[in-house]
């Protein structure tokens, strides 16, 4: 059968229970519900954050397309999040911010919460209000928000190129990055 | 048990990636985190000013359909919290505290908890989603979005 499978609305929630389980353990395991994890990132001292996004990143992306190849996966069924260019340019640079500043994003918050930092409660009743300032505020930035629209575009259709080629650029930046982040982190430590 | 001790990242990156495969695999979109403060704050304002609410566009996404909290995003973000309270008993790393720098005052971190939260509640709408939706999600299927945010 190729996927995505069609599942029930009662089995696709208690998927979603499950998958959500696996995905709050990683992330704790993971050190993503610690904010020192994070600012370390930035004081560079501990690069944990970025090594688990992208090794994520690397076995899913290959998973799927591997897949994909195989023809067990349709993925023209798959729903991409669209690209709207400059939103989505602006929402990163103000998220990175609000990332650095509070120690979170939503899903690490959920999971400091869960190691009983009650710091990520208040980080969580911040990500309500910002929610409800962008619902009060859309009438005024409606137009910005739905310009540069690009559709559910990838790299490798964007590039024109095969997909494993833009896969064989993103190992090698992974790579990189953690012998990088690996010799960084043996370097001495100074006394923050 | 030894505070903070944690798994390779690289482990549990691989477990993240599985799980996003799995989800992507079954249910065909990915994982998402943000949407669901979005819906709560929606349904929560309706509750408390229902009249308020219908005025505020955005929010008829959520509050146009009969039954808003029975939503994918929120079941998966209510398993994360019980995963990532089962991984943080497991490890030891249990404990209820108020984190923040060392030498930060405590004001002081409730103010940067609650400005932050506000920045990425905020942006993570206007991009149409957070880390896990766009970041990790889009990176993955190489969607042009999870690569722009991600800059």
């Amino acid at each position: 059968m190729i996927a995505p499978l069609m599942v029930s609305q009662g089995v696709g929630l208690l998927l979603a229970v499950i998958l959500g389980i696996f995905f709050g353990l990683f992330l704790e395991r993971g050190g993503l519900g610690n904010p020192h994890k994070l600012t370390g990132v930035f004081y560079l001292t501990d690069f944990a954050v970025p090594k688990v996004m992208f090794t994520a990143i690397i076995v899913a992306a290959s998973g799927l397309y591997l897949l994909s190849d195989l023809k067990l996966l349709d993925m023209s069924r798959i729903w991409i999040v669209p690209t709207y260019f400059w939103p989505q340019i602006a929402g990163g640079a103000i998220f990175g911010l609000g990332f650095l500043i509070s120690g979170y994003c939503p899903g690490t918050a959920v999971a400091g919460l869960a190691s009983g930092r009650l710091d990520a409660l208040v980080v969580m009743t911040g990500i309500g209000a910002g929610s409800l300032v962008f619902a009060i505020s859309y009438p005024y930035i409606e137009g910005f928000y739905s310009s540069t629209p690009m559709g559910g575009i990838t790299l490798p259709e964007l590039f024109g190129l095969n997909h494993w080629i833009v896969l064989g650029f993103v190992y090698a930046l992974a790579a990189g990055m953690f012998y990088l982040m690996e010799r960084y982190e043996k370097r001495p430590l100074k006394k923050i | 048990m030894v505070k903070n001790h944690f798994w390779s990242p690289y482990v549990a990156g691989l477990g993240l990636g599985l799980t996003l495969l799995a989800t992507i695999y079954i249910v065909g979109w990915g994982l998402g985190a943000s949407s669901a403060f979005s819906l709560v704050t929606g349904v929560g304002i309706n509750k408390l000013n229902p009249a308020y609410a219908k005025n505020l566009e955005y929010f008829s996404q959520y509050l146009d359909i009969k039954a808003p909290l029975i939503n994918w995003v929120l079941f998966e973000v209510g398993g994360l919290f019980l995963g990532a309270l089962a991984g943080a008993l497991l490890g030891g790393n249990f404990k209820v505290r108020f984190d923040k720098a060392r030498d930060m005052k405590s004001s002081t971190r409730l103010f940067t908890a609650f400005g932050g939260g506000i920045l990425i509640g905020f942006s993570s709408r206007l991009a149409r989603g957070c880390t896990s939706g766009v970041a990790l999600s889009g990176g993955a299927q190489l969607a042009l979005s999870g690569w722009i945010f991600g800059l």
